[in-house]
């Protein structure tokens, strides 16, 4: 799989990262150059120092917002894949109402006979299919929506 | 940035003053000419991104099809070239320029769709039992989902590479993150119809299961099943589609056949679906109406909706409410305890609009993958 993908870039996408590469290494020295240009006339003249300093800042800002924006907020999220979750199945007697939970298995149903009950005589059935509980998420301050 | 800056540079003329001021010059230039051509840059690569996600899962999607229709229906010889010709599996949707007569065909359209899957799945999977082989059209229909989501979102993709038209490419850029849930909904599935669990569309089937289970069952349409359930003086003829296989069944003929039978003497029609939540709605709501709870292509409740006007009789509606993602995903717990409700939403709706000697018909609508009866 992780062939494919890399087979998958196209030869313009691979073009067009290298460029945005170059675009910020050429930005990002040119920025250190300002800074340093800047701290070296510090001394001397001020105003010319805050230019150069301003122009450096400036730079490394441009490459800041360059590399977020860049990453879409798609590629942010969590990757595309096929999730499996745990499902159980609950199972009950209806003579003697003894419970059981096991993890689901290929053909259960609910409403199924479907073990003897370890209790009594009677078949336990499957009254409940349902998804493991996720972990809680933070709570997010909406609680006045 | 120039203009307040120009006088300062101005004042100590020196090369590098003048190169800074270039630079400057020159970037502003730039980005007047080519600003939407770094905006249209940006979005593509935001499709591509996305777009290499899609194509992993549409894979992995049909990979685990292949292996579930390999382990259960144990076909001899091999089915990837079969599966890879019936992912590209379409249907012509029907000219409406005349409108008339529309729901026939659509009705003769869907059970053209139903019986070619099914002789597909009975090919691909000779061992597989009817309700493994039901299951197993619904996986082939996930992946024949995310299929069609890849191709068309990389026909938009390459399009707009190839005209660099910003208004392509951002047509399809802004309803990215709906794609990506819409996509992530279907992937979900996956594990649901291999394995046969209950889905969060199969909670109105739930709930006529609870109502109807230890009564005497009967076929009134197909794949459908009803039971007659007496319940404080009342009968509730209770009705599903047939499980536990991956199933919607035929409701509307369903409904059409109880009346027919009875002569239109119901009192009431009870619909229970899973429906579409809100943003900012609890999962596993349930919200009381009228009409017909149900969805698809609009010809089941087409058809539910002229039967009950011809015998005029109301119809109530309960909605168990859920979000995209819950709809073809294994079920939620929340949405399994919004059955108990729903129970008791039908109960109290009986008490409230009939009377003791009235009969009441519980339709039970969605996929009852993972339910009995």
């Amino acid at each position: 799989m992780g062939e494919k993908k890399g087979n998958m870039a196209s030869a313009a996408g691979m073009t067009a990262s290298w460029i945005a590469y170059a675009a910020i290494l050429i930005v990002g020295l040119l920025s250190l150059f300002s800074l340093y240009m800047g701290f070296i006339n510090y001394a001397e003249n001020v105003d010319i120092a805050i230019i150069y300093i301003f122009i450096g800042a400036a730079g490394f800002a441009a490459i800041g917002y360059m590399l977020l924006r860049g990453k879409p907020n798609v590629a942010k999220q969590e990757p595309l894949d096929v999730k499996k979750v745990e499902v159980y199945t609950t199972l009950e007697c209806p003579k003697c109402q003894q419970k059981r939970v096991r993890d689901f298995k290929r053909g259960d149903f609910v409403f199924k006979d479907d073990e003897p009950c370890t209790r009594c005589d009677g078949m336990m059935m499957i009254t409940k299919i349902a998804r493991k509980k996720e972990e809680e998420k933070k709570k997010e301050e909406l609680s006045w929506l | 940035m120039v203009f307040l800056f120009g006088p300062v540079i101005q004042a100590q003329e020196t090369d590098l003053n003048v190169i800074l001021q270039m630079i400057y010059s020159f970037a502003f230039i730039i980005y007047l000419f080519y600003a939407q051509k770094i905006q249209t840059f940006q979005m593509l690569r935001q499709i591509e991104v996305t777009l290499r996600k899609i194509k992993n899962l549409k894979e992995e999607a049909r990979n685990q099809t292949i292996k579930t229709l390999v382990e259960i229906g144990k076909p001899s010889g091999d089915i990837a070239p079969r599966v890879d010709r019936f992912m590209d599996f379409f249907g012509i949707g029907l000219e409406n320029m005349d409108p008339a007569g529309i729901v026939d065909k659509m009705d003769h359209f869907l059970k053209t769709s139903k019986h070619i899957y099914e002789a597909e799945v009975r090919v691909l999977a000779p061992n597989a039992t009817p309700t493994e082989r039901n299951n197993l059209e619904n996986l082939i229909e996930v992946s024949q989902a995310l299929n069609i989501y890849y191709k068309v979102i990389r026909h938009f993709y390459l399009l707009g590479k190839k005209t660099m038209n910003i208004y392509i490419i951002m047509q399809i850029n802004m309803i990215l993150p709906q794609l990506i849930q819409m996509v992530e909904a279907y992937s979900s599935g996956i594990q649901a119809f291999q394995e046969g669990m209950p889905i969060g569309d199969g909670v109105g089937a739930i709930v006529a299961a609870k109502l109807m289970h230890g009564y005497p069952q009967r076929d009134i349409a197909e794949e459908i099943v009803a039971a007659e359930v007496p319940y404080e003086g009342r009968t509730l003829i209770v009705f599903k589609a047939k499980g536990p296989g991956g199933s919607v069944g035929n409701p509307d003929e369903g409904l059409i056949n109880i009346l027919n039978e009875r002569k239109g003497k119901v009192k009431i029609i009870i619909t229970v679906d899973a429906a579409g939540k809100l943003e900012g709605e609890p999962v596993g709501q349930v919200s009381e109406g009228i009409g017909a709870a149900i969805g698809g292509s609009g010809k089941e409740k087409f058809k539910m909706e002229e039967v009950t006007n011809k015998y005029k009789i109301p119809m109530h509606a309960i909605a168990i409410k859920q979000g995209m993602e819950h709809v073809v995903a294994p079920l939620v717990e929340p949405l399994f305890d919004a059955t108990d409700k729903a129970v008791e939403s039908v109960k109290r709706i009986v008490m409230e609009y009939t009377e003791p000697g009235d009969t009441v018909v519980v339709a039970g609508i969605g996929n009852t993958m993972g339910v009995g009866q």
